[in-house]
């Protein structure tokens, strides 16, 4: 009895010290609430969106099979339909091919864009690095469908199309095939070009980090230069490089604008053009099950992911021991190849910017005769006879530049600092249960349509009295661009050799005082791009607000996308403004703290 | 760790339930028939004592000038202001799911009152399987307007028009619309892509009616000499959409982009179906268009006509505003936003039309109607029909 007693007593104490001991840790308490707060957030809208594909909404009565059924009711009529029916080849196997197929060819041009220029920038002695990487970026800050537009009015002839001429035809008289311009390959070019600086971000980051003495211990040792990047560099990029696939992959996938914008007279559809379509109708069920199947397809890379990155050893590159870079020479081609990435950087990051400006001060668009700034300065109505005033007099614009400006720097600072407190636990804590689960619950909801995820968030505001607020849409915000700072988190933090927090922890130095003193200083370019990223996506972000935002919530992109339908040179200079905000956020950052979304990559 | 995922699902469950449970159901009907009854002043008594915000959400921008302008005018007697009398645009689906995340939350002081539809046929499936409309038609104006404005409320019409560019020649580009089915106008004419634009969706489906076949039927026969044979089409409408559609230019996605596009010289001799208010924006050169239904007319239609509803919220916060907001934007003062302008006709017939423009009679006479009705019973099988064709 007393023996038992004795047992009982300690079995609990045990539990007792283990679990104090587990919450002593911070990186524990951190995980831990990471993976509540995640995982109602991003389990609870899939659960939403999976029931949805098997019940009856209002507007599918109109099917005949489903007439008669009550709203709600469960039915397989959705998957049955989508799956197997003579119409599942036109609005689901065509589009799930073709938004493969995009998507893979987007991931490829991306990493192989953005990989060459992020080696070249940091590990040889190319010329303009600085020019180069900060102009680089401009495809991402600008919204995607600014990119397809120009595309279209580049290569445009009078033989296909819309039948009018674009700029290489009028100045040199040159026609490209209508799969150039309409279609799988443009869409594919267009996002990969947007999302170059994925890879340029996340791979130049690893690169620049990466002490040369890995390789030139391997040169002195007589390593091949082909075994040198096999065995060395290699291993070491390969997490950024997966990184890169999974979230330009996921992106393309989820694209709306670019396939929607280059789509077009080819009948090129994707998932998410058939989905807005189903959507539009109120058909939700069959719209979902694409929203599924993107969810799928991020969920399988995101195992791979997974199972490259658990298998391989860890790979510290950033030590308390010195680190030194040295250039490759590239003679005579540090000038062609600066030349090259510049021309290109000019093509897809400057003409579009001088385009719309331009487009913004004509009177009938391409016309260059009918200059004129009322677009810009009109205190009253313009005479396009919509009722709005030049952009810097039109109410609207600046109720919506103040919330798009709050939101973005609200969404930032908390996915950003819960990037950096995630990337560190789960560090940490590599391989436990815990951190495997906050890691992947906060990459989650990357692969969450926007689209779907602002429904999902709709749904859920009304019951939390949230409907409408602000509040709601920092949240949903914040959770959607968390995958990018907990990955760039995890990406420095997993460079960042222990013994540098331990030299502190000997001295009992307390663990804000570490993280702020110690671990954000080393790797703080990569942590601040884990705050200007969530700032610019969101800046520039329309189908995940598009449902939430509304009234006194209106955003840039919101109205934006009310103007682009019908005032296309007011469009212009509001897509203009939401471009020069960033890129002023942007530089302005750069200034007071020396980093910048390039500056993880260094130049 | 089992465990936890599974509590992580009870949790979402549980919440899942709790949505779908939503808050009470709407108004007690009767207040509408009531209404029905009543006078402007009566309304107006009524709507003084209301609290909470008056949000109008519509599937047109110029709702808010309309709001602005109606704030301006009763808002101090009513208690509105710029910042609790809001209109905002949205689409019809973003209506749809805010009213019903509105509908089902417990307090909705913030919600909107009023809603203006585009698309009547999944309206009509809402009213019937809802309730979350109320129709109100203002006692001035029940007699005055035509039947079909009534049930669910039009406030007005829009027309999309066959224009084409008239550049170095004076002769009619068509007369028949089965000209625009043949061979020689392959990808000339523009058309907003149907799957983007649900108004054009609804057009072709009207096309496959009865009435609309008929005529088509008879048009083939006036335009080639000989009765129209069918194949494997169920009737005359069909056949028109499919060859229609394969020779239509969906490379344009904005009915301003294609006005604008349409009215440069290099286009001439193509021919595109949008909207006439176009011709008054200063990017297009109007007169190089010319509109189908001022000059010669074409066979059996020169293009289409859509409505716009007025639907009471019955869960809004201010139902009796909201009725005196749908009175006013009959009135010749409310409807001004969207009158100014050509190309948008009041349901209410006292309201002349714009000097250029012709009144909705005229247009009763030369365009495709929508039929709700019709539309709901037929779209799902006609989509599929369409999205078949254009892939």
């Amino acid at each position: 009895m007393e023996n038992l007693q004795v047992s009982t007593v300690s079995g609990k104490r045990r539990l007792k010290n283990s679990i104090k001991a587990f919450f002593t840790e911070p990186a524990n308490i951190i995980l831990a609430i990471s993976v509540v707060v995640l995982g109602f957030f991003t389990i609870y809208p899939m659960v939403l969106l999976i029931s949805d594909t098997a019940r009856v909404h209002i507007a599918e009565i109109m099917f005949k099979e489903l007439r008669g059924l009550k709203v709600g009711q469960f039915t397989f009529f959705h998957w049955f339909r989508m799956l197997f029916s003579d119409m599942s080849g036109v609005y689901f196997w065509n589009p799930l091919k073709n938004a493969v197929l995009m998507s893979l060819l987007s991931s490829l041009i991306a990493i192989a864009y953005g990989g060459v220029v992020a080696f070249l920038i940091t590990r040889t002695d190319m010329n303009c690095k600085k020019f180069i990487s900060s102009v680089f970026i401009f495809p991402y800050i600008m919204p995607s469908w600014t990119l397809a537009s120009f595309w279209k009015n580049f290569f445009q002839n009078p033989e296909i199309g819309s039948g009018t001429g674009g700029f290489l035809f009028n100045l040199f008289g040159w026609k490209v095939s209508e799969g150039f311009v309409y279609g799988l390959v443009p869409c594919a070019i267009v996002l990969g070009l947007h999302y170059a600086p994925f890879a340029y971000i996340l791979i130049g980051g690893i690169l620049r980090n990466m002490d040369a003495n890995l390789e030139e211990a391997a040169t002195v040792l007589k390593a091949s230069r082909m075994k040198i990047i096999r065995r060395i560099t290699l291993p070491i990029v390969l997490p950024a490089l997966l990184s890169t696939f999974l979230l330009v992959f996921s992106s393309s996938m989820s694209a709306y604008a670019v396939p929607q914008f280059l789509g077009g007279s080819s009948g090129f559809t994707v998932l998410t053009t058939t989905m807005k379509q189903f959507i539009n109708s109120g058909w939700y069920g069959q719209g979902y099950i694409m929203a599924i199947f993107m969810i799928l397809f991020g969920l399988i890379i995101l195992g791979l992911n997974q199972y490259a990155t658990g298998k391989r050893k860890s790979f510290t590159t950033v030590t308390g021991k010195s680190g030194q870079i040295s250039y490759i020479k590239m003679g005579v081609w540090k000038h062609i190849a600066a030349g090259i990435i510049i021309a290109l950087c000019l093509f897809c990051s400057v003409l579009p910017l001088v385009t719309f400006a331009l487009e913004s001060l004509c009177v009938i668009p391409g016309d260059y005769s009918t200059l004129t700034l009322e677009f810009w300065i009109s205190k009253t109505a313009t005479s396009s006879g919509n009722g709005i005033r030049g952009l810097f007099y039109e109410p609207q614009v600046w109720t919506a530049f103040k919330n798009s400006l709050l939101l973005s720097a609200t969404c930032a600072v908390t996915a950003g600092t819960m990037g950096i407190l995630i990337g560190y636990s789960v560090a940490k804590k590599r391989g436990t249960f815990l951190a495997k689960a906050a890691d992947n619950l906060a990459f989650l909801p990357y692969l969450m349509p926007s689209m779907a995820m602002g429904a999902a968030f709709l749904a859920i505001g009304g019951p939390l009295g949230l409907s409408k607020t602000f509040f709601l849409l920092a949240l949903v915000g914040g959770i959607k661009y968390l995958p990018f700072a907990s990955r760039s988190g995890i990406n420095a933090m997993l460079q960042l050799s222990g013994e540098i927090e331990e030299a502190a922890l000997i001295v009992n130095v307390p663990w804000w005082k570490r993280m702020v003193r110690v671990i954000f200083p080393i790797q703080r370019s990569t942590f601040i791009s884990g705050y200007l990223l969530p700032f610019t996506s969101c800046m520039r972000e329309l189908s995940l607000f598009t449902l939430l935002a509304s009234g006194s919530t209106v955003l840039l992109t919101t109205l934006l996308e009310d103007w682009q339908a019908w005032w296309t040179q007011s469009a212009n200079a509001l897509n203009l403004l939401i471009i020069i905000t960033v890129l002023a956020v942007n530089f302005l950052v750069n200034k007071l703290t020396g980093a910048s979304i390039d500056k993880g990559v260094g130049g | 760790m089992k465990k936890l995922l599974c509590m992580l699902l009870v949790l979402s469950m549980a919440l899942l339930a709790f949505t779908a449970c939503g808050g009470d159901n709407g108004k007690d009907a009767t207040i509408y028939e009531k209404a029905q009854e009543m006078t402007w002043d009566e309304l107006f008594e009524l709507a003084k004592a209301e609290t909470g915000d008056f949000n109008a959400y519509g599937n047109t921008s110029r709702i808010k000038d309309a709001m602005t302008a109606f704030v301006a005018k009763y808002g101090a007697e009513l208690g509105l202001s710029d910042s609790n009398a809001v209109g905002t645009k949205m689409s019809d689906s973003e209506i749809y799911t805010t009213i019903e995340s509105e509908y089902q939350s417990a307090g909705n002081s913030k919600g909107a009152s009023m809603v203006m539809i585009q698309d009547g046929a999944t309206l009509l499936t809402y009213i019937n399987g809802t309730e979350y409309f109320a129709n109100y038609v203002p006692k001035a104006y029940a007699d005055k307007l035509d039947k079909s404005a009534v049930t669910p409320l039009v406030q007005q019409y829009i027309n999309k028009l066959i224009m084409w560019n008239n550049v170095g020649s004076d002769s009619a580009v068509i007369t028949n619309v089965w000209q625009l089915t043949e061979a020689s106008m392959k990808g000339k004419v523009y058309f907003k892509s149907p799957k983007n634009e649900q108004v054009n969706m609804n057009f072709l489906i009207m096309c496959t009616s009865k009435e609309w076949s008929d005529k088509l039927a008879d048009a083939y026969k006036a335009y080639f000499g000989k009765n129209i044979e069918l194949g494997t089409y169920k009737n005359a409408g069909y056949k028109w959409v499919a060859e229609f559609l394969n020779n239509a230019n969906f490379s344009i996605n904005s009915d301003t982009t294609i006005a604008g596009d349409l009215s440069k010289p290099e286009n001439t001799g193509k021919a595109g179906l949008f909207v006439l208010s176009k011709l008054r924006d200063k990017s297009v050169v109007s007169d190089n268009l010319t509109v189908a239904a001022f000059a010669d007319g074409v066979a059996p239609f020169s293009g289409f006509m859509y409505p716009m509803y007025c639907q009471i919220a019955q869960k809004g916060p201010r139902p009796y505003t909201a009725m005196l907001f749908i009175e006013y934007l009959m009135t010749e003062e409310g409807f001004q936003p969207w009158g100014k302008s050509i190309g948008a006709y009041s349901s209410n017939p006292a309201l002349a039309a714009l000097e250029g423009d012709q009144p909705l009679s005229f247009w009763m006479e030369k365009l495709v109607f929508e039929d709700p009705q019709y539309i709901m019973d037929n779209k799902a099988e006609i989509t599929d029909f369409v999205n078949k064709i254009i892939g």
